[in-house]
């Protein structure tokens, strides 16, 4: 199969001095005519790095196929996308293998690392130090064998408090100024929103990879704060763009990979999206995106579809949460409801509801509820339904 | 209301009657007490669609191989902790195939489930469809034995499944790469119509290839399997069972040998005897 080489590598990585240029670039091609698509050249520039990339990129974290991501540097791919709990370090270190026989310059990589995190808070504990951090950093070096990481992404943060976790931003800051890494990164899978606002007010992060999907029902607020983000010079990467894996079983209603990645290519604060494809046809035909951003009405349809039934699930958007006046942890007793009527799983359902110490009384003497769901729930009806489960003897289940 | 009242009835009434919550053939699994060690926080339970809030972008692969459920919990004894991950996959193959992405073969291999190691404060196990994922911190020079014994407690809850896919065996063992094996669950070699396969990793004499099998779920499954990698990489042929000799675009000189519901081959083996020499064992084992 002959491969079309869409554009040099090296041409992509030409720096720019001018970075918010870019973006008068991009807004010109994207309201270009549409009888004109060869002359859009698909890159866009990754904010105040001043990096020219393609507009889509490689996420590599679903293969472990060294071949896959050789084809995609040879076909055109500048951007590999990896974290350091991708196959338990494999992942880069597969990277490593491939990497080391090509030109520094000819590709852009990005790696990522948490620290342990409570899960229910969303916050760091003390061990969450600045040391603990560093060597994250440090083994990523050494798995990917490169002598710098071009974004080091502070991991799948959901709070604006772990994201401006202290320690973790002077072992991103001094990595930086010790020339392991160029730029710092902060990526986020929920709660985005209140994420990137915090990485952009920081004045400490250079770029956002946020989950960005047309099924988010928070979708507008990611894009107000992306929006926010890019005029404030942060480099904007998309990801999750068919919210659920690629087609696969989870994904709600099948869709087009290309459809979902143009619509997040919409807007124009975005630089590019992180794809996660696992075979050579996808990669050649997300590659074509670069050729041609407009949606076709096939796609338009089969967003508009999938958009239509996107409301079944919990978001997990966390506008909800503070609203109960039993500070009820709302957005568990959701997913528990999930579990019930979305996946028949009574007893990942009864787990979670008896996990919660709920009082005794629920929803009893409220009047009107004052919970708001941004996907317009009623919210207590739904914690009525779900507390049930409390009262069904756990050997039910066993 | 009424409906989901209903509903919820009419599931409970499955359970008693004995239908299945959990997927058939999975074993429901609770965590043990550990003599001395209490449990910190509540029990964890991530569903499909939940997993991305516990492993963020790690949950795509785990999806691939058809991840059912995570129970996650932590045990604490004084200033030590232990967290355990119990994760649940559609079968033994499924759970074999996350595990093997994740293994690293120059581990401390152990006698643990199907299959398990120990590394850095880090025990990890398969046995039968669930993989099973122990950390642990401020455990100190007892860590391994600490670990272990978790490991072989937990071990004790679960199904009695301590084999590792059979097809594994058909693999030659001349030149391969000890715990190398992998079974990618979509996608195999990076095309869609292969929807999954095992494959090895090779080294003799310093050359490095794979060695890998494609089981169908019958032989014209295979044998539509192979007319689209033929006609993927433009070398459309008659199709008969037999070996194939062929050159991938992407992955070079390609060997492949169909028979029944099989399809088994060779990468990167430049050599005719030995790639014939390992299609014949193959076929050995395969076919017996």
């Amino acid at each position: 199969m002959e491969q079309k080489r869409v554009m040099g590598r090296r041409d992509f990585l030409k720096t720019t001095t001018t970075g918010l240029g870019g973006f008068a670039y991009l807004s010109a091609n994207l309201t270009r005519p549409p009888d004109a698509p060869d002359k859009f050249e698909g890159t866009r520039v990754l904010g105040r790095t001043g990096i020219r990339m393609p507009i889509v990129s490689m996420g590599v974290m679903n293969t472990d196929n060294p071949q896959l991501v050789r084809a995609a540097l040879d076909a055109g791919y500048v951007f590999l996308d990896t974290a350091q709990g991708y196959q338990r370090g494999t992942n880069e270190s597969m990277l490593g293998e491939i990497l080391k026989d090509r030109p520094r310059d000819s590709f852009f990589i990005a790696t990522k690392a948490s620290l342990p995190k409570d899960q229910t808070t969303g916050g760091y504990g003390p061990d969450a130090t600045e040391e603990a951090y560093t060597k994250k950093i440090d083994t990523s070096l050494k798995s990917l064998g490169l002598d710098y990481i071009d974004i080091y992404h502070h991991h799948g943060t959901w709070t604006r408090g772990a994201t401006l976790h202290g320690p973790i931003l002077s072992a991103l800051q001094k990595a930086k100024q010790a020339g392991k890494i160029r730029w710092i990164g902060v990526s986020t899978h929920r709660n985005e929103p209140e994420v990137v606002e915090a990485a952009t007010d920081s004045k400490v992060y250079d770029v956002a990879l946020a989950a960005y999907n047309f099924r988010q029902q928070h979708a507008a607020e990611v894009q107000k704060a992306i929006a926010r983000a890019a005029g404030a010079g942060l480099g904007i990467v998309g990801m999750k763009s068919m919210g659920g894996n690629r087609g696969g079983a989870y994904a709600s209603t099948q869709i087009d990979a290309r459809a979902c990645i143009k619509w997040v290519l919409q807007d124009p604060s975005v630089a590019t999206v992180i794809c996660g494809f696992t075979t050579f046809d996808q990669m050649t035909l997300d590659l074509a995106i670069l050729k041609d951003l407009t949606l076709t009405a096939s796609e338009r349809e089969q967003l508009r579809k999938a958009s239509l039934a996107a409301g079944l699930y919990c978001q997990g958007c966390g506008a909800c949460v503070g609203q109960c006046r039993q500070v009820l942890p709302i957005p568990d007793l959701m997913r528990a409801h999930m579990y019930l009527y979305g996946y028949r799983n009574l007893v990942a359902a009864q787990d979670l509801v008896l996990s919660l110490a709920l009082p005794n009384t629920v929803c009893g003497d409220c009047g009107a509820c004052p919970v708001a769901c941004t996907n317009r729930w009623n919210v207590s009806e739904r914690v009525r339904d779900v507390i049930r489960l409390r009262d069904v003897p756990t050997s039910f289940f066993a | 209301m009424k409906t989901r009242s209903t509903f919820v009835a009419v599931l409970l009434a499955f359970v008693l009657w004995g239908g299945p919550s959990l997927a058939a053939g999975a074993t429901p699994f609770a965590f043990p007490a550990m003599d001395g060690w209490t449990l910190a926080g509540r029990l964890q339970v991530f569903s499909p669609d939940m997993l991305y809030e516990y492993i963020d972008g790690g949950a795509d692969l785990y999806l691939k191989y058809d991840f059912e459920e995570l129970q996650v919990i932590e045990y604490r004894k004084e200033k030590m902790s232990v967290s355990a991950e119990v994760y649940r996959h559609r079968d033994a193959d499924h759970a074999f195939g996350i595990y093997s992405q994740e293994r690293v073969p120059s581990a401390d291999f152990l006698a643990l489930g199907a299959q398990g190691y120990y590394e850095n404060a880090v025990c990890n196990f398969i046995q039968g469809g669930y993989y099973v994922k122990l950390s642990s911190e401020n455990t100190g020079s007892d860590d391994r034995e600490i670990l272990l014994a978790f490991a072989r407690r937990i071990s004790q809850e679960l199904p009695a499944q301590t084999a590792l896919p059979a097809i594994l065996s058909a693999f030659p063992s001349d030149g391969k790469k000890p715990n190398s094996e992998k079974f990618i669950a979509k996608d195999f070699l990076g095309y869609a119509f292969f929807h999954s396969g095992f494959i090895a990793d090779y080294d003799r004499s310093g050359q490095k290839y794979q060695l890998f099998v494609i089981s169908g779920d019958s032989p014209d499954d295979a044998r539509a399997m192979l007319g689209q990698y033929l006609k993927q990489i433009k070398q459309e042929m008659n199709l008969a069972e037999g070996t194939y000799e062929l050159k991938d675009p992407y992955q070079g000189e390609m060997a492949l040998f169909w028979k029944g519901k099989y399809i088994w081959g060779t990468m990167k083996v430049t050599d005719p005897g030995l790639r014939s020499a390992y299609l014949k064992q193959f076929e050995g084992i395969l076919i017996p």
